[in-house]
């Protein structure tokens, strides 16, 4: 056990000499020099009335926004309610289509955000120059984020570690599966998605996979969609009667707000949420 | 197909809300500030459709049209201000005053544009801008000891500072140092007033703005190490910007007001507006000479979020109720003037039309 728990941490930073690596620490640097001479940068003034609401501090955590599906049109949201996000760029690949006058090159950027433990989001971004890809990918993936599920494969000792149950999911050709998997196992999945699910903070799993997973754009986006559903799943434990709440925006309002017009329901508190 | 878009940015609040301006001034909220005291406004006008209760006024912008030689043209944007009618289209009117032509053709008003805010189409808003980023001292009877005298009294002014520390300006907020004269009627509900400088908008479009040195190192690093990869990611295409919550034209949107996220608003004579959603109605024609409407300005969220924290929390209180992204105000391309006037050039002949405006809300479902 030991040593897998090594080999995993060891894993990861081996993979990280990679531009993932560079990527991450140029980042850094990149945007610390950014924000000196923009200081408007740093005022978030919400647009939303969602973001009104998140920036007076009236919502605390991410899973009130998720219980009413509220859409999350701003990615300060995500970065203000869940802290500890990081960041990574999978990939960049040159795009490239045909002209009159030659080829005209774009580049599109894949990148992952996830706090390791239930967020995970995935941005992917085309823009004429990196730095540009880069930068809006960042922001498509923190306005993506979603929760993901976690269970256990047998005993229910300690804190989740692994899917639910078995879940799949599609894009393009590809289809993966993740299939619960016992504690030690670690991610056993091919190094792209192995990523994504490192982000969602999922300990153990077992993958398949089918289709063209060469065009790994896909083969992202398919794991991304797979973790989505884990919470789409009907198990036990939510045949409980539902017990409807207010929206922080009926909440915080003190006339009455606009109704809603989709179902409004109170996530059953459960031992399987970490 | 580049317009110039001038942006209204936050400038320094008023020391007192009610406090009058001129009709030159660009401003937020505070009282209406008419051109002659008798503009001949019915007062059904002046009323919420729905409710009947005053409306209070939410901008007032200057804005001459230089092609036409129009000098002396305000609009002004009036919401009810009972939080019921926040949420409802027709609580919001929006008037257009200009002087008649041909008053304006004896008069040659150009003098007065010394003290102008506006946005001239042709003219350099550079001048404009240092103008306007000095305290409002456009009074011409401004001297040195109401200076020293208002001074000491802004010492006293201390509830209002702490509505300006409150404040998330660009600029540090200034206190008018020359004490205005109260507006006449205190009857009309009134919104916390700020004024405003205009600022061009330098988007770069499709390019960005300049990427420094270490940006170039990271591309090159990211090139060499593609070649690297044992994997190939084949097959990529391009692919439009996809959000969960939110779609293209939105992330367009927020991109723009990314760029300023202060904006007030956005006037552009005869531009596009830029859209939050992508449905709009059309804005049909004039009430009065039934050419077709324009747009001229929308106002944007930065405006309700300032608005919103400048409030003192009450229930009652409008701006806390409103959900809208962006609004959107046509005007008459025609630029008719209501000919009341009987021709007679000594009298001041203002007209006033009542013009169209489009709300794009925030829809949550």
């Amino acid at each position: 056990m030991a040593e897998r728990g090594g080999e995993r941490g060891g894993e990861r930073g081996g993979f990280g000499r990679g531009f993932g690596r560079g990527g991450r620490g140029d980042r850094g640097g990149r945007r610390g020099g950014r924000r000196g001479p923009r200081q408007e940068e740093e005022k978030w003034v919400p647009v939303t009335k969602l973001g009104r609401l998140v920036k007076e501090g009236r919502i605390n955590k991410i899973e009130e926004i998720y219980l009413h599906s509220l859409p999350v049109k701003e990615h300060q949201i995500v970065e203000t309610i869940v802290p500890g996000l990081k960041d990574e760029v999978m990939k960049i690949t040159p795009v490239q289509k045909q002209t009159r006058a030659g080829q005209r090159t774009r580049f599109k950027a894949f990148v992952v955000v996830g706090d390791g433990d239930g967020h995970v989001g995935l941005g992917v971004k085309c823009a004429k120059e990196v730095a540009t890809a880069i930068r809006g990918a960042i922001i498509l993936a923190k306005l993506s984020v979603v929760p993901v599920r976690r269970g256990y494969w047998g005993n229910k000792i300690g804190p989740p570690h692994t899917v639910p149950c078995k879940v799949t999911g599609k894009c393009g050709s590809v289809t993966v599966r993740m299939v619960p998997a016992p504690r030690g196992s670690g991610i056993v999945a091919a190094r792209v998605p192995k990523k994504v699910l490192q982000f969602a903070g999922i300990e153990d799993v077992f993958t398949s996979s089918r289709g063209s997973t060469k065009t790994l754009g896909n083969f992202v986006k398919a794991t991304f969609d797979c973790l989505m559903k884990t919470y789409g799943f009907l198990t036990p434990e939510f045949w409980t009667q539902t017990n409807f709440s207010m929206t922080p925006f009926q909440q915080f309002t003190d006339l009455l707000g606009k109704p809603t017009k989709g179902l409004v329901l109170e996530a059953p508190t459960e031992t399987v949420e970490a | 197909m580049a317009e110039e878009v001038h942006l209204g940015l936050p400038g320094p609040w008023a020391a007192d809300y009610r406090e009058k301006a001129d009709h030159y001034t660009t401003k937020i909220g505070g009282v209406p500030d008419w051109p002659t005291v008798d503009m001949g406004i019915k007062p059904e006008t002046l009323q919420c459709s729905l409710c009947g209760t005053k409306l209070c006024l939410v901008a007032q912008v200057h804005a001459p049209v230089a092609k036409l030689n129009i000098e002396e043209r305000i609009i002004y944007v009036l919401v009810c201000s009972t939080p019921q009618c926040g949420p409802k289209p027709q609580s919001w009117k929006v008037l257009r005053v200009q002087k008649c032509r041909n008053v304006m053709q004896t008069e040659g008003g150009g003098d007065e544009l010394g003290q102008s805010n506006g946005p001239p189409s042709t003219s350099v808003p550079e001048e404009q801008n240092d103008k306007n980023k000095i305290p409002e001292i456009d009074d011409d009877d401004f001297d040195l000891d109401a200076l020293a005298e208002a001074l000491e009294q802004a010492a006293t002014l201390a509830s209002n500072s702490k509505k300006k520390n409150k404040s998330k300006h660009a600029n540090a907020p200034v206190k008018c140092p020359v004490l205005k004269e109260q507006a006449c009627d205190p009857s009309i509900p009134v919104l916390p007033c700020f004024y405003i400088y205009y600022d061009k908008e330098l988007f770069g479009g499709k390019g960005t703005v300049g990427s420094s040195s270490s940006e170039l190192v990271l591309d090159k690093e990211i090139m060499d190490t593609a070649n690297d990869e044992e994997e190939k990611w084949e097959g990529e295409k391009y692919e439009y910007d996809k959000a969960i919550g939110a779609d293209r034209t939105f992330l367009k949107f927020k991109k723009r007001l990314d760029a300023y996220p202060q904006q007030c608003f956005r006037y552009s004579y005869g531009g596009k507006p830029l859209m939050a959603t992508t449905k709009l109605q059309d804005p049909g024609t004039c009430r009065l000479c039934g050419s077709p409407r324009h747009y001229e300005l929308q106002l944007m969220s930065p405006l309700s979020y300032f608005l919103h924290e400048a409030g003192d929390g009450s229930s009652n209180y409008a701006p806390s109720s409103w959900t809208w992204l962006t609004v959107i105000i046509y005007t008459c391309s025609k630029n008719c003037c209501l000919s009341s006037c009987g021709g007679n050039p000594q009298s001041c002949c203002w007209g006033v039309a009542e013009e169209e405006i489009l709300i794009q809300e925030d829809e949550v479902r």
